[in-house]
């Protein structure tokens, strides 16, 4: 009768071990998921919803299911940083990813910082977080101004043009990438000249007052960080000006991704050159292939976004770090971060441990129409790596 | 600023720039005010209604090839027909409460249409042509000029006309102004007032639906683009007086200029200038500069 109670006795606390090696491991994601943000924030959660399915079909994190907590960030800071503190506090969660703008992807990070808990900024740009805002559980998966800057920098310079009008939205992508190219120019042209500083701000909607001023400046070239509606309202509104027959314009902000050529069509203006971070129809580097063929049925397209393939990246991440970490513990899970190699469908990438940067390079080419198809596609196709030296 | 002084073509440029997005706005800020006169409404969906405007024209031009004009006529229809479901189903019921359940129902109306723009027309920034014979530039003799941009300072002004006409020379315009002053008088009266109303809200949200149509070329239809506009026909109208179509027409040419102007000789400030005109209208001339100071007990 005692072994029989021993037995039982045996049983519920092995029951309860295996509760507790059950326990999940929590990840706060915040994108914007409603508003002007979501255009981005949707693609970016299919991309996050698939990296945690891979990896809760392979087991999950230290063999604990991975369960999301997401939070719409509005597209605001402070949305964001309450949401954050939020996830933190209420939730529990174990890490926090995402991020979409640049004083978005600041605000969380402050939190992080102030939390305690590690935050791998997937999207947001700024080379503050990685700099002067660095601390030590926040890390970026994403590019950033000063990478994007030194690419355009150097498309100028195989350019052969001599002056540049510079048009940046007037927040902190806006302005970092505006001083990121200015180190690339210095870099790589030292001789093109700018000619004229223009700032729009964020959500602008009416660009006429800064088309006119470049067409009065005489520029060669057009340097720009507008992103999604903000260069599709630019367009429309500076083509009927014969301003993209007069200048070539070379633009961060991922305007080459399809989701933007797909969307404008036969509205896309001529000469552009511009990046993304993947393209569903370049499939350069290993494991794209399948990536793409999984986020198409996911998606229910098959010309897929790319916003999803930063944030799967992120997930990975997490993944990797969790299971050599052996532990969510934000200082041990930092130091696994910390040099951290990973292979993703874009090529490999490796965390800098001094600036807790992935070495997140770009794909960068000229937009250009081609016959079957009233979208434009890039052609050719140049992977920019992330290297500044 | 050197550029303003040293090229007259420049600043003619600018003089444009600033007239074609006052007018693009006042069409949709007509309309606004047009429904805070008659029903002392703050319709704060008036934002979400001129970007279902742009969305219907997205879908009837670039979805169906139906045409411009087709798109225009769909998206004033479309807004028409929003707009008796909300009166009628609705804003009726409130006439009476105070304006706090006003606001409160029209954020709820921005909040749930919002999310049903997502649902019908997907996340994506999306991009409207220009309609053909409009998408390139027109020669000025001095300078070329968007012609579609033209059509805009001349299509806003037509419709000031045709709705100063409606308004003060017809006899609906005037039973119109008359609920404006006593509801109550000229229901005894044997005035169909419901009626009144449902169609002055009728033309208030289309008017948004084909400023949302007219804009649609050149401000993507997008998730969200409801909340600059409705910030910025606010400017307009508490600048001219909510309530007044002149107001609507000369505060939408007041913003026009001062923004752009302003984009031009202070760019780091492009903002400041339009709300710190509010801000002196507010201080000195709260009912706007032609608008007329609230009565009691209304």
């Amino acid at each position: 009768m005692i072994s029989v109670f021993r037995s039982a006795a045996a049983a519920v606390i092995l029951a309860s071990t295996a509760v507790s090696a059950n326990a999940e491991i929590k990840i706060g994601v915040l994108y914007p998921i409603a508003g002007t943000g979501a255009v981005y924030g949707t693609p970016a959660m299919h991309g996050h919803n698939m990296g945690v399915d891979e990896v809760n079909a392979a087991g999950g994190i230290m063999g604990q299911k991975v369960v999301t907590f997401a939070r719409d960030t509005k597209l605001k800071p402070a949305a964001a940083a309450a949401a954050a503190k939020e996830l933190i506090t209420k939730e529990g969660v174990d890490v926090l990813i995402g991020g979409l703008s640049s004083s978005v992807g600041l605000a969380i990070s402050e939190v992080a910082r102030q939390e305690g808990v590690v935050y791998i900024a997937t999207i947001p740009k700024t080379i503050q977080m990685t700099t002067k805002k660095l601390h030590k559980h926040v890390f970026r998966t994403s590019s950033h101004t000063d990478f994007e800057g030194d690419a355009i920098a150097q498309i100028v310079k195989k350019l052969g043009k001599t002056s540049v009008c510079d048009i940046q939205l007037d927040y902190a992508y806006g302005h970092d990438l505006a001083a990121g190219i200015e180190k690339g120019l210095a870099k790589h042209a030292p001789s093109v000249k700018k000619v004229i500083d223009l700032r729009s701000k964020l959500g602008a909607t009416d660009y006429n007052a800064q088309i006119t001023q470049i067409l009065g400046a005489g520029c060669e070239i057009v340097t720009s960080g507008l992103w999604g509606s903000h260069f599709v309202n630019f367009a429309q509104q500076a083509k009927p000006f014969g301003l993209f027959d007069r200048v070539t314009y070379i633009s961060g902000g991922e305007i080459a991704s399809h989701e933007i050529a797909g969307k404008m069509g036969k509205d896309y203006p001529n000469n552009v050159i511009s990046n993304t971070y993947e393209l569903w129809y370049d499939h350069s580097f290993p494991g794209h292939k399948k990536f793409q063929s999984d986020l198409a049925k996911r998606s229910g397209k098959n010309e897929t976004a790319m916003w999803p393939v930063l944030a799967y990246i992120g997930v990975k991440f997490i993944e990797a770090a969790g299971n050599k970490a052996g532990t969510m513990d934000a200082d041990k899970f930092a130091a696994a971060l910390e040099g951290m190699t990973i292979k993703t469908p874009v090529g490999d990438r490796t965390i800098d441990p001094k600036t807790h940067q992935a070495n997140t390079g770009q794909f960068w080419g000229p937009m250009v129409k081609k016959s079957g198809v009233d979208y434009r596609v890039m052609s050719p196709v140049t992977f920019y790596p992330a290297t500044l030296d | 600023m050197d550029m303003l002084l040293s090229s007259p073509s420049f600043a003619f440029m600018q003089v444009l720039n600033s007239i074609s997005l006052g007018m693009n706005l006042f069409i949709i800020a007509a309309g606004l005010s047009l429904i805070f006169g008659v029903l002392r409404v703050i319709n704060f969906a008036h934002g979400v209604f001129y970007m279902f405007g742009a969305y219907i024209m997205y879908t009837v031009s670039k979805d169906l090839q139906l045409g411009f004009v087709t798109g225009i006529i769909a998206a004033a229809a479309g807004l028409s027909l929003i707009a008796i479901i909300i009166e009628r189903g609705l804003f009726q019921w409130l006439y009476d409460k105070e304006h706090l359940m006003q606001l409160l129902l029209t954020f709820a109306i921005v909040l749930i249409m919002g999310d049903l723009a997502k649902i019908i027309w997907g996340t994506d920034q999306l991009s409207v042509s220009y309609p053909e014979g409009l998408a390139g530039a027109t020669n000025l003799g001095f300078t070329f000029y968007p012609t579609y941009r033209l059509m805009l300072c001349v299509v806003g002004p037509l419709i000031f006309l045709g709705l100063w006409l409606l308004v003060e020379k017809t006899r609906w315009g005037r039973l119109t102004r008359a609920a404006t002053q006593d509801m109550e008088m000229l229901s005894a009266l044997g005035i169909n007032v419901p009626l009144i109303y449902v169609t002055i809200f009728i033309i208030g949200s289309a008017l948004a639906g084909v400023g949302g149509s007219l804009a649609a070329p050149i401000n993507s239809p997008t998730p969200g683009m409801d909340a600059t506009i409705i910030v910025e026909c606010f400017v307009i109208v508490i600048i001219g007086g909510l309530g007044s179509l002149w107001g609507s027409f000369v505060g939408a040419l007041i913003y026009g200029f001062v923004f752009n102007f302003g984009s031009v000789i202070v760019p780091n400030w492009q903002d400041v200038f339009a709300f710190l005109l509010l801000m002196i209208v507010l201080l000195i001339r709260p009912w706007g500069l032609f608008g007329k100071p609230e009565r009691e007990g209304h």
